[in-house]
């Protein structure tokens, strides 16, 4: 397909949704430009939860920074602190125990989970077929019940700190064990459910060919994560990240950029999660968890890119006697809300919501203070 | 019990509204009354997205200031009787939003929740757990069920 281009004409008829709106669960305004019920334009704006979280973070003691970041996003949680840690290690030249990126993995890979699931039950809900989006809350469950077992709490649980990971989240034999007998769980439940989610004819055909964004497109926009991958661009971060060195698994993408290729990518990405987790469990080395024998000192500017389950999530900040300067965090759905924007575009109206959920946004953790650079 | 009470046991509905918090309150929220794990759905209590059929408005965040506006219009929409939950650490004090500074708050934050509108009752925890959100809805029951 090629690329969808927005009409250039005034547009008399248009729908305005919130900031705060039944259909959505975030307070986000998107206005829709309508013609015959077709939407030939929309523009998403953000900006109403901004709480200024990179102002807040200027000169903090890097520990507590590392810290608030986590109250970025209840979703990737683990992520931001995750990456906001890797920063500081960067910087800092801190080497990190063996078993400690082996429980990062394990972590970030659960959270793929919980977030995945957590879209296919939002999309089904979208869709209006509540006894999928339910099945998938179910299995979620699992999920969040083995992020407490480890971090102690359901949504924050701060498992990564400077130099490894919260001796808290130390795994031993029986929580393993439990990790190992949870994964046959879910991926027995996931199973069932993409057989029975690909069997359902009438779903199948309502979720085909809608919201479609063109590969170009998507490129072109700087898309990342599995909204990228589900219009056929096989790009990861994972694959560069030294702490997936140790792993085998595969880069799942999908042809057509519709709502039916992103849900797909999301049970298919799910299994390869499952993969790595497996691998993990059997091959977790021995040895301490946190290294502490580093020492702080001033920095230039240090950048860190991961991948977390929306895409590519990049903090950067310098470090002053211990403390935070100038930090700057992007998050994935940053460049997704210009995909959401085009997926909407060609579809019938009743469409819209739809094509603006399967792009994953995250409008919370998005906001921020914004300077577009034109060059 | 009179009808009135009676009949409104029988349909609960409450109301999720999120002012800025990161959002794991409310999915938290909405895992307990829809998800098959917690189901408050079971007791008859309902989800809603329209505030004018809301009995119960559970609040999340620190409410931003253009999330304030929309607060107070949801609230006033609600009809009596309306009893407001303010859920997690965000919508009780701020958050760290508010107090990471110490004495010197946030300028971005309007909350916490009571500033803005009264408050019935009030649930702990960053994120809530689902289980103490079903206790904070159920504990406002009786003073629902006796209004008039």
């Amino acid at each position: 397909m090629e690329e969808k281009v927005p009409r250039s004409n005034i547009i008399e008829t248009e729908i305005p949704l919130g900031t705060v709106h039944p259909a959505a669960l975030e307070p986000y305004r998107v206005r829709l430009f309508v013609e015959d019920e077709i939407v030939q334009e929309a523009e998403i704006t953000i900006g109403v939860n901004h709480r200024g979280i990179e102002r807040i973070m200027e000169g903090l003691p890097v520990e507590k920074g590392n810290a608030l970041t986590e109250k970025i996003c209840g979703i990737c949680s683990n992520s931001h602190v995750w990456n906001s840690c890797r920063t500081a290690e960067i910087g800092l030249d801190i080497e990190i125990p063996e078993r400690a990126r082996y429980i990062r993995v394990i972590m970030g890979e659960l959270e793929r989970l919980h977030s995945h699931f957590l879209y296919l039950a939002h999309g089904c809900e979208t869709v209006a077929h509540e006894t999928f989006s339910m099945r998938v809350f179910y299995l979620r469950e699992i999920v969040m019940e083995l992020l407490a077992m480890i971090g102690g709490n359901r949504v924050q649980y701060g498992c990564p700190i400077i130099g490894g990971v919260r001796p808290r989240c130390d795994l031993d034999e029986a929580k393993l064990l439990r990790l190992k007998t949870d994964m046959d769980k879910i991926e027995e439940g996931l199973t069932g459910f993409a057989d029975r989610f690909l069997a359902d004819s009438i779903l199948i055909s309502r979720i085909t060919g809608v919201g479609v964004l063109p590969t170009k497109q998507a490129i072109r926009l700087a898309v990342t994560g599995p909204t990228l991958r589900a219009t056929g661009v096989a790009r990861d971060l994972r694959t560069t990240m030294y702490e997936y060195d140790d792993f085998d698994f595969n880069v799942v993408t999908q042809p057509d950029g519709d709502v039916k290729s992103n849900l797909l990518m999301r049970v298919l990405e799910s299994f390869e999660s499952i993969k790595i987790i497996r691998q993990a469990i059997a091959n977790i080395p021995e040895g301490k968890v946190v290294n502490r024998d580093w020492e702080m000192f001033d920095t230039d500017m240090i950048e860190s890119y991961i991948e977390v389950p929306r895409g590519t999530l990049y903090h950067s900040y310098y470090l002053e006697s211990g403390r935070i300067r100038h930090c700057i965090i992007r998050t994935p759905s940053m460049a997704n809300i210009a995909a959401m924007q085009y997926a909407c575009i060609g579809d019938h109206i009743t469409d819209a919501q739809l094509s603006i959920v399967q792009c994953d946004p995250c409008f919370t953790c998005t906001d921020r203070a914004i300077e577009i650079i034109r060059r | 019990m009179g009808i009135k009470s009676f009949s409104r046991a029988r349909a609960i509905h409450v109301m999720l509204v999120y002012t800025g918090g990161c959002n794991g309150c409310d999915i938290e929220i909405v895992n307990s009354i829809l998800s098959p794990r917690f189901d408050a759905e079971q007791y008859k209590v309902f989800l809603t997205w329209n505030p004018r059929e809301a009995d119960v408005l559970v609040v999340t965040g620190p409410v931003t200031h253009l999330n304030r506006k929309p607060l107070e219009a949801i609230y006033e929409a609600i009809p009596e009787p309306k009893l407001v939950v303010a859920a997690g650490s965000c919508a009780l004090m701020g958050g760290v939003y508010k107090n990471i500074h110490g004495d010197i708050p946030s300028e971005e934050i309007e909350g916490p929740v009571e500033n803005i509108i009264p408050v019935a009752a009030k649930v702990p925890g960053c994120a809530v757990r689902p289980q103490d959100v079903l206790a904070g809805v159920v504990t406002l029951l009786p003073t629902l069920l006796d209004a008039d």
